[in-house]
């Protein structure tokens, strides 16, 4: 019996350097077309008045949410929460490309690859972390900012930079807050007005949801019961062998 | 002659693509000679995938990688763990290096001039004919005009030494690299000053970082950055002196935004209060370093007081900041920079971070950061072809060394001077010019200068894998394989020799240097300074006094030679033995021998400082084309500061132009609190007019329409922030 | 009931053991072809529906189905594929019956009139009780409660269909919105004919009235009696057929009778 795994990010924002070199590995490893991406660093822009200034990055990429919205609204089930490391992925063969999960992300982390039509995102680099490499990002961070991990292992790197960290943060709100497993050290910095928004559900999901979903009870209710009124009147007034 | 007809018969059945176009295709049906070679080696499989180590290329700090191929094909590059530069990691630059070999724009055939030159029109030709025309090009100058009639240049890489062996042979000492347009003053400075080029950097316990520039976190070495990182976090110090508010200033724990030209004086200062206040590692001093006596008299004016009226920083701070890295002793380190172009003081400057270095006594001691060590002295014994001795070389340079600047090693040389003595025909008119992996139109400062020079010479060869701006001027252009397909010469990190080797079967007709020198040697008459088969037998060659097979290197991707054992006795190889911070050598030049503060020129009140740098996802102007550096690269604008923006109408992301004593640009506005009032900064790289860079073409603008040309007398090196411009709207 | 003909007894007699033909056997695939595919299509197509935020499929289905076909890629795969079927299979049947099935079809069976439209107020007020003395005008071969849904099922097989089509080949299509809204018209097209088909397998099947058409789709023959009374446009158009055509046979027959003694 496996021991459950829950895969998870701890991002030191203080060591960001915004080299990008992850951004380009991500792509590489796993041939992420242009122009999209499965990964970000965020720069939060220069704060202050010369010469008393800041300037922090911020990376990210999918969260492997614990209640991923994604995984909410997903058509198919193509997207799933893969329950023996906890990362969260996609069957692309499973994908019908509605795109209903890129608009609900609250942190933008899925795309439609036109070239495929199906969605694509962060894998946590599955295909290396069973090889007992390091995902791509984390294992060519210059600045030592990227640690990957089991969050249910307490010796793992992970859990150890969670214990003894100070400033520990997620990108959440408190409207939004699926419990994302990307965890900030030294993450006070962090501004979140950009990163979480509101979950997006579009015109033809909520119509879905709203209107024809209750519209095709409503009628084949009304037709069952049509059919068993006059069911029941029939099996009441008993079967006439010969009509007069 | 057999041999080409044999290697282009080869070359033939295995061409893929079209004159400049040369995507790879998917999978060759027949085993490359690449891939047998490397199952061969035991780490591609039956189904030719798997992982070969090498070296990466995309900047000078050669990280090893380790690159994952399947079907014939480069997936994935990740930095070899046992490299002491990479240790597991690649930049953006690194990471990216499989779309420079797949580049749709690479040149994978010899290429002939048709058409005026600059006009970018080239016939594909054969190699042999490409090979003939140059050897028989070169041969006419050096019987017309003599050998120094040919300039040679390259850019430090790996097979620099037979580069150096053709020029050598051929008998011109007009060599021409881009040391002094990057580091002739840091390197002099301590070529003086402790008798090595450049001291490695230890960071394992460092508790003090003083940064002159060397903007660690954005002109990227990985190791060292990842290591300055690491010594951050563990809560080292870090003071950046900088003009503009980098990606390592953002990280430091003190930012000076000095006043550009005055590094000197802020180090002098340092090293007032260190010796007056007597806060030095005076043991070591007094041990190791010459005229230790004298050094508080020599520095008595550089008082704190005075440090500030030249920098802008206050006095107090300079003090504090002396204290604080002197009580770091041999925990703290005065960065010796790297790229050190930017004012013709910068020599002083770099003198006194030597000085510096060596009051704290971290230099060659146990545990300090500075280990002052080349990698000729660690004494690795590397073999090399047998060869004829050089030709004597009777003529001057036309550089100017040593005859016009006697303390500029001349295996540094002053590159601008080659391009002015072109033009000028003084002392002597050069007539060639043989570029190799280097782009002077783009890197030396005033870009039409140097075409106008180009147009004085008879013929213009460049060695190159994609038609960079050198490349569209030149006569014929000889594809080099990119550094995923070819073998380079053994290269010596820490105690380990470290191999590049083929991943790949070269695309189109490309071909690595190794082959392409030896070939014009030969036809130049020089093939006995070329004795190997190809580039194995060289390798094995280079490996012979070390008793290792190259199969052994090739399988694992370097070979460890274990270190001599010193005695333990530090000597340094001035001409006193000691640390020579009064140096007779610069005051038998006539120049002060001490670190002495010379005050740089200022701009104007409506003009201003014009500051260059590196950004971490390029390499200076060689990368621009490369589509996944380019999806993440900043858009190159020009870094104003607020005040100054405004007072000239100029909004963020307007179109400003800008003008210097030579040239004008027009770019794209940044207004920014990030730089100081008085300084402007322009993105390096980027202005390329090479149409044979689609990507590239047309981005940003290059600063070599601005820069004027200064050469610092003593060391040789460019100054390249001494160029000062004005601004206004577009 | 009542204002029916009256019919003698003798007369109810033939009637009920004379049959006619209803259905031809291109009718009779069709339809046993369409419940096969629906039978298909129904239960994995709801088994995809795996949207917790839309819950409409019990998870013990989904996962009864993915786990019957290894998958929900697999599930799918099969879900599509019998769709591609179904109208692969339509398509070719009219397109090869075009002439002698399709065009009789639609001209005969196909269009509402007035006694349909006055049908379809007056039947369904009856078969709860209501409105007993109301006159029920005759229909053709198909009721007009039959029509409707047959509409119903054309236009929900059409929609189906192309909707199908749409996200079986999303790869090939680049605007995500608009296999976003195949989603909801797929399931509302297939909703409305399941609402439709409840009715109709009521009345079909269960309804004591209609036994006969329900056998009739296996042998494809309906009794007179039961033709007079429930399709009784069609059923004299039948005899007017069968009258014309036994006097064409009696003159032909008269003709060669004359021929015959002629040739003597």
């Amino acid at each position: 019996m496996a021991d459950k795994k829950r895969y998870g990010f701890v991002i030191d924002v203080s060591r960001c350097i915004d080299c990008r070199a992850c951004l380009v590995a991500c792509r590489v490893e796993n041939e992420v077309p242009l122009p999209h991406t499965r990964i970000w660093v965020k720069d939060q822009g220069l704060r202050g008045t010369f010469p008393d200034l800041a300037r922090e990055f911020v990376p990210y990429n999918c969260m492997h949410c614990e209640h991923p919205p994604c995984i909410e609204v997903c058509t198919s089930g193509a997207t799933f929460k893969d329950t023996d490391n906890g990362l969260v992925l996609v069957d692309q063969e499973a994908c019908i490309g509605c795109g209903l999960c890129v608009e609900a992300c609250p942190y933008d982390a899925r795309y439609l690859d036109p070239a495929r039509g199906v969605v694509d995102k962060c894998t946590g680099c599955v295909q290396r972390v069973e090889r007992g490499e390091e995902p791509a990002c984390v294992a060519t961070c210059l600045g030592g900012a990227r640690m990957f991990g089991d969050f249910n292992d307490p010796s793992s790197e992970v859990s150890q930079a969670l214990a003894r960290a100070t400033q520990v943060r997620q990108l959440v709100t408190d409207e939004v807050d699926p419990d994302p497993n990307i965890y900030y050290l030294n993450g006070d910095v962090m501004q979140t007005g950009l990163l979480p928004r509101l979950p997006r559900y579009t015109t033809a999901e909520t119509l879905w949801r709203g209107v024809a979903i209750p519209a095709v009870i409503a009628g084949i209710t009304l037709s069952f019961l049509g059919q068993a009124v006059a069911f029941t009147k029939q099996l009441i007034e008993g079967e006439q062998e010969f009509e007069e | 002659m057999t041999r080409i007809e044999h290697h282009v018969s080869r070359r033939d059945f295995l061409k893929l693509g079209g004159a400049s176009v040369g995507a790879l295709a998917a999978g060759a049906i027949l085993a490359p000679p690449a891939a047998a070679a490397a199952r061969q080696a035991g780490f591609l499989d039956d189904a030719g995938d798997g992982t070969i180590p090498t070296m990466c290329e995309m900047c000078v700090w050669r990280c090893g990688v380790l690159a994952r191929v399947k079907n014939g094909r480069v997936v994935k590059l990740d930095g070899n763990p046992a490299h002491p530069h990479s240790r597991g990691m690649l930049c953006a630059r690194g990471q990216a290096g499989l779309m420079s070999t797949y580049d749709p724009d690479r040149v994978l055939h010899p290429l002939i001039r048709v058409g005026p030159r600059g006009g970018g029109q080239f016939r594909q030709a054969t190699w042999e004919e490409t090979l003939d025309l140059t050897a028989q090009k070169m041969a006419e100058i050096r019987d017309n005009y003599g050998p120094e009639a040919m300039v040679f240049s390259s850019t430090h890489n790996l097979s620099q030494v037979q580069f150096e062996n053709l020029l050598s042979a051929y008998g011109s000492p007009n060599y021409g690299t881009q040391r002094s347009l990057c580091f002739n003053a840091m390197v002099t400075a301590f070529l003086l000053t402790y008798g090595v080029e450049e001291p490695a950097r230890n960071y394992d316990s460092v508790k003090f970082v003083l940064l002159t520039g060397r903007n660690l976190l954005e002109a990227i070495s990985t190791s060292e950055t990842a290591e300055l990182m690491e010594a951050v976090s563990r809560g080292a110090k870090l003071v950046v002196l900088d003009p503009r508010f980098t990606k390592t200033a953002s990280k430091a724990t003190e930012w000076i935004p000095i006043r550009p030209g005055t590094d000197a004086a802020f180090l002098l200062s340092m090293i007032h209060v260190i010796v007056t206040e007597r806060l030095a590692d005076c043991e070591f001093v007094k041990k190791y370093v010459t005229g230790c006596e004298e050094i508080p008299a020599a520095m008595s004016e550089y008082t704190p007081e005075w440090g500030e009226a030249k920098t802008g920083v206050p006095a107090a701070t300079i003090d504090r900041l002396a204290r604080e890295y002197a009580a770091a002793g041999k925990d703290a380190m005065a960065h010796p920079g790297w790229r050190t172009s930017n004012f013709m003081n910068s020599f002083q400057a770099e003198r006194a971070i030597a000085t510096l270095n060596a009051l704290s006594g971290n230099v060659l001691t146990p545990g300090g950061c500075l280990v002052a060590e080349s990698p000729e002295a660690a004494g690795i014994p590397l073999g090399k072809p047998p060869q004829p001795a050089y030709p004597r070389v009777t003529s001057m340079r036309l550089d100017g060394v040593p005859w016009k600047y006697p303390l500029v090693p001349l295996k540094l040389g002053i590159f601008q001077n080659i391009r002015e003595a072109i033009l000028t025909g003084q002392p002597y008119q050069a007539h060639g010019w043989f570029v190799s992996r280097q782009n002077p139109v783009l890197s030396i400062p005033d870009r039409a200068r140097t075409v106008e020079a180009m147009g004085k010479l008879d013929f213009i060869a460049v060695v190159d894998v994609i038609l960079n701006d050198t490349a569209w001027y030149a006569d014929v252009v000889l594809p080099e394989a990119s550094y995923l397909e070819r073998y380079d010469p053994l290269n010596i990190v820490d105690h380990k020799l470290f191999l590049r080797q083929p991943v790949i079967e070269a695309q189109g007709e490309a071909r690595s240097a190794l082959w392409i020198y030896k070939q014009l040697g030969e036809r130049l008459g020089l093939g006995e300074f070329f004795q190997y088969e190809d580039e194995e037998d060289y390798l094995r060659q280079q490996l012979a006094p070390l008793g290792a097979e190259l199969q052994d290197v090739k399988y694992k991707g370097y070979l460890e030679v274990p270190a001599e054992e010193g005695d333990g006795e530090i000597v340094f190889s001035t001409p006193s033995g000691k640390i020579e911070v009064y140096s007779e050598t610069l005051a038998g030049a006539g120049f002060s021998p001490w670190p002495t503060w010379e005050e740089p020129a200022a701009p104007a009140p409506d003009e201003f400082y014009l500051l260059t740098g590196k950004v971490g996802q390029h390499t200076q102007t060689a990368t621009q084309n490369n589509a996944f550096l380019h999806q993440v690269e900043d858009e190159p604008k020009l870094w104003i500061h607020p005040a100054a923006a405004s007072a000239r109408g100029i909004e963020d992301g307007a179109s400003v132009r800008v003008t210097s004593p030579i040239g004008s640009v027009v770019v794209t506005s940044l207004v920014t609190e990030g730089i100081r009032q008085d300084c402007l900064y322009l993105a390096p790289g980027y202005g390329h007019a090479s149409k044979g860079l689609r990507l590239a073409y047309g981005v940003g603008v290059s600063d070599s329409d601005l820069h004027v040309t200064y050469t610092d007398p003593i060391s040789g090196g460019q100054a390249l922030s001494q160029t000062f411009v004005t601004v206004e709207r577009a | 009931m009542s204002h029916a003909e009256f019919i003698p007894l003798a007369e109810r007699k033939r009637l009920r053991v004379t049959e006619i033909k209803k259905h031809n056997l291109a009718n009779i695939l069709t339809h046993w072809f369409n419940v096969a595919m629906w039978a298909l299509l129904l239960p994995t197509g709801l088994a995809i529906l795996a949207s917790p935020r839309l819950g409409i499929v019990p998870e013990m289905w989904q996962t009864l189905m993915r786990n019957i076909f290894g998958g929900t890629a697999h599930l799918i795969e099969f879900h599509y594929s019998i769709g591609l079927v179904w109208i692969a299979v339509l398509t070719f049947n009219i397109l090869l019956g075009f002439r002698k099935y399709f065009i009789p079809f639609t001209r005969e069976r196909m269009f509402l009139d007035a006694d349909d439209i006055e049908w379809l107020k007056v039947k369904p007020l009856q078969m709860i009780g209501l409105a007993k003395a109301k006159h029920l005008p005759p229909q053709d071969v198909y009721n007009a409660g039959q029509k409707l849904y047959m509409y119903m099922v054309i236009v929900g097989t059409l929609t189906i269909g192309l909707t199908g089509l749409i996200m079986t080949f999303h790869n090939l299509i680049p605007w995500p919105w608009l296999i976003r809204w195949c989603l909801p018209i797929h399931f509302s097209a297939v909703g409305m004919v399941v609402a439709g088909l409840i009715i109709h397998v009521y009345m079909g099947a269960v309804f004591p009235e209609e036994k006969e058409a329900f056998f009739s789709m296996f042998t494809g023959k309906v009794s007179a009696w039961y033709a007079r009374r429930h399709h009784a446009k069609w059923y004299w158009r039948k005899m007017e057929e069968e009258m014309d055509w036994e006097d064409r046979v009696l003159a032909e027959g008269r003709a060669l009778k004359v021929d015959e003694s002629a040739a003597d």
